[in-house]
């Protein structure tokens, strides 16, 4: 009960195009690596020169001015434990990825977002590809990315900003969507130029909910850079793919603790924000 | 500081600790594996049974009551590609792996869910839970599965179980909330009893909310399975697993290909029964 017939293999038939993809935009893919490559080794770098109690000390005086002191406490306990976990690289390197894909990825969503809002055909052609992106599985996100740039940190952080992308960029047209019509009429009545309406009306508006997109943007990345430890990204996610496959779990364990204390520490940052920002508006 | 000396300490502590358990807890935790293996291959071996174009055409039934006739065609279409890529056993113990945990989570999240929904005590409780269970990466819930059960189906029966309860308990405890006060006293004015009320009034009215909750614990259910590919779940996660780590690139493209179908067309059809769910009342 098998005709051969029926037998038909996609991937056979695609494998070669993404060889032929490898051969002859080597040096393209060889370019986004390079850089990919050279923006995370500084950033790591630059978090990694910094002594470790030194850069806990940066992070709770600037939680403390940005959010207040309850984040300040939370951000010097979280810290503090990775370094007594002995994963303090790992963990800036998790911090590193998570960071830059964050980054390239509101880079992305936002102007996309905003023109969606703008123009409702652009956002009817775009919601269909969001809907089909944010219900695959995040494994699926990797595999096109290990074809074209092979194991390590590039393919995970290539995968990582394509899935942080999506929450970013529908709630960057919601909140301007939300923005209401008066005050961009307010606007340009009194002759401002779009550029102003945007920075000076829209944009403070918008922030909450833009905020809110943040949030998931981060958590969602950090997700996808942990999972990103099994095709060889490095950082804590790494440290767990080792506590799994050999079963060393000493090592496993004091890993996802790590990541517990990350992923805590970058939720209650960034919802910080958004509760000191609701606060002064309430009253 | 040098915490090297601590932390090995720490590993030796949870070695030692995770022996104690294992030895102590054997049966505890044999039984509770023999429980989820046996779930699982029951639910295998009914979808092994029918030959791979009855699945086909049941799913392409189902969505055409549901979606429509579009849907339904290319939902049956996709099907049979998944069986013709040679990856049909994959792909159904991807299902089962699916629809074990679904189930297990909502038999464990809605009665939860509904006294949450009663007593908002448990719920403001059981709240800080919930969202740290969403915050944490789904990644790490393997950890303390594998340590108890080993490798194979159970360990990652039990992790997809864990992130997919969340939001069946959330949204069931918000569809027994959100029943419109006019409803309950107008139940309580003809003398309903407390339980004819709950079935009659409060049900219907959250059953959306509920049907909610079934699609977004199964959309978390295979973000997880395929995970799982890594501690021996068996299954489409496995292939993929295996075929990225020797760089064999058809059989990626074609594993993903059937995940993708696979969750496409379970989130489609749960998400329109939701919807009919809705439209059918109002």
């Amino acid at each position: 009960m098998n005709p051969s017939i029926l037998q038909f293999s996609p991937g056979a038939f695609l494998a070669p195009s993404v060889d032929w993809l490898n051969t002859n935009f080597h040096p393209l893919f060889a370019a986004i690596s390079y850089l990919v490559e050279a923006v995370l080794s500084g950033f790591e770098a630059a978090l990694l020169f910094v002594p470790p109690y030194g850069l806990i000390a940066i992070v709770v005086v600037l939680a403390f001015v940005a959010v207040g002191l309850r984040a300040a406490i939370l951000a010097g306990l979280c810290l503090g434990f990775c370094l007594l976990m002995g994963l303090w690289t790992a963990s800036m390197q998790t911090l590193s990825l998570v960071t830059v894909a964050v980054l390239i990825s509101v880079l992305i969503a936002f102007p996309i977002g905003v023109l969606c809002s703008r123009y409702k055909t652009l956002e009817a052609m775009v919601r269909p590809v969001l809907d089909v992106m944010q219900t695959v599985p995040p494994w699926v996100y990797l595999i096109p990315a290990v074809m074209i740039f092979s194991l390590g940190r590039v393919p995970a952080i290539i995968a990582t900003i394509v899935y942080g992308i999506p929450p970013m960029l529908r709630l960057t047209t919601l909140a301007f969507n939300q923005v209401p019509k008066e005050f961009i009429e307010l606007g340009s009545a009194i002759g401002a130029p779009p550029r102003s309406v945007l920075w000076k009306i829209e944009i403070p508006l918008a922030k909450q909910t833009l905020l809110v997109g943040l949030n998931q943007c981060i958590l969602l990345s950090l997700a996808m850079v942990v999972l990103a430890g099994l095709v060889g990204a490095g950082g804590l996610g790494a440290e767990v793919t080792r506590g799994l496959t050999r079963m060393e779990m000493g090592l496993g364990l004091r890993a996802g603790l790590a990541i517990v204390a990350v992923a805590l520490l970058l939720d209650r940052l960034s919802r910080g924000l958004l509760d000191r920002d609701r606060l002064p508006k309430a009253k | 500081m040098d915490s090297s000396g601590f932390i090995d300490l720490f590993d030796e502590w949870t070695d030692s600790a995770l022996e104690w358990v294992s030895d102590n807890g054997e049966f505890l935790f044999d039984s509770i594996r023999q429980v989820l293996e046996g779930l699982y291959a029951g639910i295998l071996w009914l979808l092994e049974l029918p030959p791979f174009y009855l699945i086909a055409l049941i799913v392409a039934l189902v969505g055409w009551r549901l979606v429509n006739v579009w849907f339904a065609l290319l939902s049956g279409v996709a099907l049979a590609l998944c069986f013709s890529m040679g990856l049909w056993p994959e792909t159904m113990s991807t299902l089962a792996l699916v629809l074990t945990a679904t189930t297990l989570a909502l038999v464990i999240g809605i009665p939860i869910g509904i006294m949450a929904g009663f007593f908002p005590a448990l719920d403001r409780f059981m709240e800080p839970g919930l969202d740290l269970i969403q915050t944490l990466p789904p990644y790490i819930y393997l950890l303390p599965a594998i340590a108890l059960l080993g490798y194979g189906p159970a360990t990652a029966l039990i992790a997809t179980v864990i992130v997919a309860v969340p939001p069946a308990i959330r949204l069931t405890s918000l569809g027994i909330r959100m029943t419109p006060k006019e409803f309950i006293e107008l139940g309580e004015a003809l003398g309903m009893t407390p339980a004819k009320m709950f079935f009659k009034i409060r049900l219907p009215f959250a059953l959306p909310s509920i049907m909610a909750g079934i699609n977004q614990s199964l959309m978390m259910a295979f973000g997880m399975v395929v995970i799982a590919g890594i501690v021996g779940s068996g299954g489409l996660g496995e292939t993929i697993y295996g075929a990225i780590r020797t760089l064999d690139i058809a059989t990626s493209i074609n594993g993903a290909i059937a995940i993708v179908v696979l969750t496409m067309v379970l989130d489609r059809i749960t998400q329109s029964a939701a919807r009919l769910g809705t439209r059918r009342k109002s």
